[in-house]
């Protein structure tokens, strides 16, 4: 035990001598009346929640069953037959990945690796032993003659697999994740081997490899070729451990490792027959003899087809992080960040968190950048194409009253009050779904102070820019405030995420659907709206830059970037706000209809259930959530008919399909979404098959409302929502109309 | 024992190091925090202690030459526990053999007076 936990005080110390108490202690305790209790000042009642209850088989992993013996009745020194081997190093995969795997019950990968332990040593070994271990493994050529034969391919094995361990629970402690809930990262005071070289590691496997096929003789060809396979397993995946901190190289020598990883996999599954399980190798006994303050924890068995696929995917998923690296520009690096970790599955936390390593590490950004130029081209791209600000000459002037320095000390200012929000947003996406919601319920309230703080330094900007407010035909609309307005952008566009992911997470009950989605339309009309007021600025740039004589190709390319930016954002905006607002209707009707049914919840109102839903956006200043009246009115629509909103719902539905359509025309420099086009485009066509099945349920709705006219009851029909994760588009609960069948 | 006299008997063990025998024949040493009517008893800074299991006897008593056979306990650390009343079969609290020397010493004062 080398730090964490007290040594075990010395049981027979000539200076300590043990008094019996039993008897006096029992009388004692038996005048206190119920209730009442003896205890340290300085000890809470809060803190003996946390105590673990011995003898309970929940809590106490010491516990033992009636006749159950803590000696383990699997002898480590038997001899195994090849295909046992292959048996134990099979059933060690699929623990291995019930550790990695983000399912809260999931994550023991220190409990399994205990079993290693055994075996690595040949027997039940503590604390101060392990330190030699892999030393006897490689020099104890002499026992083992002694030992089982094929006893040295599961060491090697167990041996790369504990510094692969190792390795998984070094990156993930250095990111952001949820303890418990993503991952345990509580080593029972093993070390894993941390102390032992990854290329010492490395080379036992090989000298292990080039063993085992000296004795090819004695093992049946397929059997030694699935053996040695799984050993090169381990050392790809040490390698592609031993790579990804090197940020620097090309992605596509990073990803090999994984290629070759996701290629094994594929001989592993046929070779898995050849394998004979030997289940009494593993057992939770071994939990018993480990320091822990916390409760056991019970093996999860996971098949062996279940981990292929687990595998499979976490090979892939491994590969393609590493094109994050591929760096184009900020909105791009964002697509690719929040389309990537919105797979479904999601990437296992172990990918999550190598992917905040690749993104943040050392806070160089994915190994190149410094965060001010990640900064400065989001900015270029969003509101400011080849602007003054961002001219890093600006850096060099030192006279304080030239504005160009003025410009340079106020733009800094920004980039330091703006930074940490604005990376908070790419690892927020690196956290579970259920965290991305809440975190950017936080996450809003920090960037609603940033949108307040930087309008101040617009405001003086303004004045070092001598800019001039704006007339238009729409009356005065004032100055650009571009810092403002990148913050108000991007905080619409978070707050429309939280709707969404409302949506995917299923928060929302049936009939609160109708609210919502025509919440979500609220914000996204804001922010087609708010995309209109930048374009408007941006333009105004553009004219005036061109008729300066300093107008040069790389400020037209700069410009038209930035109006196709500016135009993507706006028809991604109008098909959320067009989509929302048909689906809202719809549900109003389905509604009046009855075919949605509201719960009877007799200890609410409307009311306080509004106030609650929207909590996170009561405080945001801008823009303002509207009142319960009005987000009731304008749900009901009380004014309008069931014919007038189906109508509607229709042609919104309608427009949606349309702009769905020309999003997916779009390239992948159009829309921003540079190496992560096919993902964002099946997004894209998920939204677009959504709009068509809610054209359809609309049509139905209509058809037999004209032939049986508004009553629910003749109407006929049955309401289906798709459950989650099954419908076309997490983010759009389609309802799905059919006739009822006469019975 | 007097209620109160009880009362002022408990609170001289509190934070002293007791060892508590439980049902199973494990031994908990910790820091005694609380204990209450149904003498259930809280322990910080706890250490489990098991007895040699009969394989371990067996391996000692092979490797040992005298008659007397020695085999460690085996511990492992668990920090704060509630051991349940109902399972505490003996419990001792340690003392320092230093001090209750001194401490008979005043108890023989304390007579005297």
């Amino acid at each position: 035990m080398d730090d964490g936990f007290p040594p075990p005080p010395s049981m027979s110390h000539p200076g300590i001598v043990a008094l019996d108490i039993t008897d006096k202690f029992a009388s004692a305790v038996k005048t206190l009346p119920p209730g009442q209790i003896v205890k340290d000042g300085h000890f809470t009642l809060f803190e003996s929640v946390s105590a673990l209850e011995i003898m309970d088989p929940k809590m106490d992993s010491g516990c033992l069953e009636e006749g159950e013996s803590l000696d383990e009745e699997y002898d480590t020194a038997r001899d195994l037959l090849p295909e046992e081997v292959l048996g134990i190093i099979d059933q060690l995969l699929c623990l291995e990945l019930t550790s990695s795997h983000q399912d809260g019950l999931a994550p023991r990968l220190p409990f399994v690796a205990d079993h290693f332990d055994q075996r690595l040593c040949g027997g039940a070994s503590e604390g101060s032993q392990r330190a030699s271990e892999l030393d006897d493994i490689l020099r104890d050529s002499a026992s083992q003659a002694k030992q089982p034969k094929f006893l040295f391919v599961l060491r090697a094995y167990c041996a790369g697999m504990l510094r692969g361990c190792h390795c998984v629970n070094e990156v993930v402690k250095d990111e952001l994740y949820y303890e418990e809930e993503d991952f345990v990262t509580n080593t029972y005071d093993r070390n894993f081997l941390s102390h032992i070289e990854m290329a010492e590691v490395i080379a036992l496997l090989q000298a292990t490899r080039a063993d085992l096929r000296e004795l090819s003789n004695d093992v049946p060809k397929d059997l030694a070729l699935a053996l040695d396979l799984r050993l090169e397993l381990r050392i790809a995946f040490l390698r592609a451990m031993e790579l990804f901190p090197l940020r620097k190289s090309n992605p596509d020598s990073l990803k090999m490792p994984w290629i070759q990883m996701k290629e094994l996999m594929k001989h592993f599954k046929k070779q898995h027959a050849l394998a004979k399980a030997v289940p009494e190798a593993f057992s939770t006994k071994m939990q018993r003899r480990l320091a822990s303050t916390m409760p056991p924890r019970p093996i999860v068995h996971l098949s062996f087809d279940d981990t292929y696929t687990h595998f499979e995917q976490m090979f892939q998923d491994g590969k393609d992080a590493m094109d994050v690296l591929k760096y184009v520009d900020p909105q791009s690096l964002l697509h690719f960040v929040s389309t990537f970790q919105a797979r479904n599955p999601q990437p296992l936390v172990f990918i999550r968190t190598m992917t905040q390593g690749l993104l943040f590490k050392d806070m160089i950004v994915l190994g190149h950048h410094s965060i001010r130029r990640i900064l400065d081209d989001d900015l270029a791209i969003v509101v400011l194409p080849s602007a003054r600000q961002l001219d890093p000459a600006n850096d060099t002037i030192e006279v304080p009253t030239d504005p160009r320095h003025q410009l340079a000390v106020q733009m800094e200012t920004f980039r330091q009050r703006a930074a940490e929000c604005y990376l908070d947003l790419y690892r927020i996406f690196c956290q579970n779904r259920c965290r991305v919601r809440r975190t950017l319920c936080h996450s809003i309230q920090q960037w609603d102070h940033l949108q307040a703080d930087v309008e101040e330094i617009d405001g003086l900007l303004q004045v070092c820019l001598d800019e001039k407010s704006l007339t238009t035909s729409m009356g005065n609309i004032g100055h650009s405030l571009p810092l403002s307005s990148w913050a108000y952008l991007y905080k619409l566009r978070q707050m429309e995420w939280i709707v969404q992911l409302g949506f995917e997470l299923d928060v929302y009950q049936p009939d609160e659907l109708a609210g919502m989605y025509w919440y979500l339309n609220y914000l996204a009309k804001t922010r087609a709206q708010h995309g209109d007021r930048i374009k408007t600025f941006v333009l105004r740039e553009f004219t005036a830059a061109q008729e300066s004589p300093a107008w040069s190709q790389t400020k037209e390319r700069n410009y038209t970037r930035s109006i196709a930016y500016i135009r993507v954002t706006m028809l991604d905006a109008a098909c959320t706000w067009e989509f929302a607002d048909g689906l809202c209707c719809l549900y109003t009707v389905l509604q009046r209809l009855n075919l949605v049914k509201t719960p009877s919840r007799p200890y609410s109102n409307d009311e306080q259930r509004y106030e609650i839903r929207m909590k996170p956006f009561v405080n945001i200043g801008l823009p303002q959530l509207p009142s319960f009246d009005d987000f009731t009115k304008a749900t009901a629509q009380p004014e309008t008919s069931i014919t007038e909103l189906l109508k509607y719902a229709e042609n919104a539905v309608g427009g949606a399909k349309k702009g769905y359509e020309a999003l997916s025309r779009m390239n992948d420099l159009q829309t921003f979404s540079v190496g992560c086009h096919d993902r964002w485009l099946a997004n894209i066509k998920g939204c677009q098959k959504s709009t068509i099945f809610a054209g359809l349920a609309i049509t139905t709705l209509q058809k037999a409302i004209e032939t049986e006219g508004e009553n629910a009851a003749d109407l006929k029909l049955k309401v289906e929502l798709p459950q989650p994760g099954k419908g076309y588009h997490d983010w759009w609960i389609v309802p799905k109309l059919t006739p009822k069948s006469e019975s | 024992m007097e209620s109160s006299e009880a009362e002022v008997y408990l609170n001289s063990l509190i934070n002293k190091t007791l060892r508590v025998y439980a049902t199973d024949s494990r031994m908990f040493v910790g820091t005694f925090k609380c204990t209450d009517a149904n003498r259930n008893v809280v322990l910080a800074l706890t250490h489990e202690y098991r007895q040699p299991s009969q394989k371990q006897l067996e391996a000692a008593a092979a490797s040992s030459s005298s008659g007397t056979v020695k085999a460690e306990m085996t511990s492992r650390y668990l920090g704060l526990v509630v051991v349940p009343g109902e399972h505490i079969v003996k419990m001792e609290v340690e003392e320092f053999v230093s001090q209750m020397k001194s401490k008979s010493a005043l108890g023989q004062r304390a007579l005297y007076v």
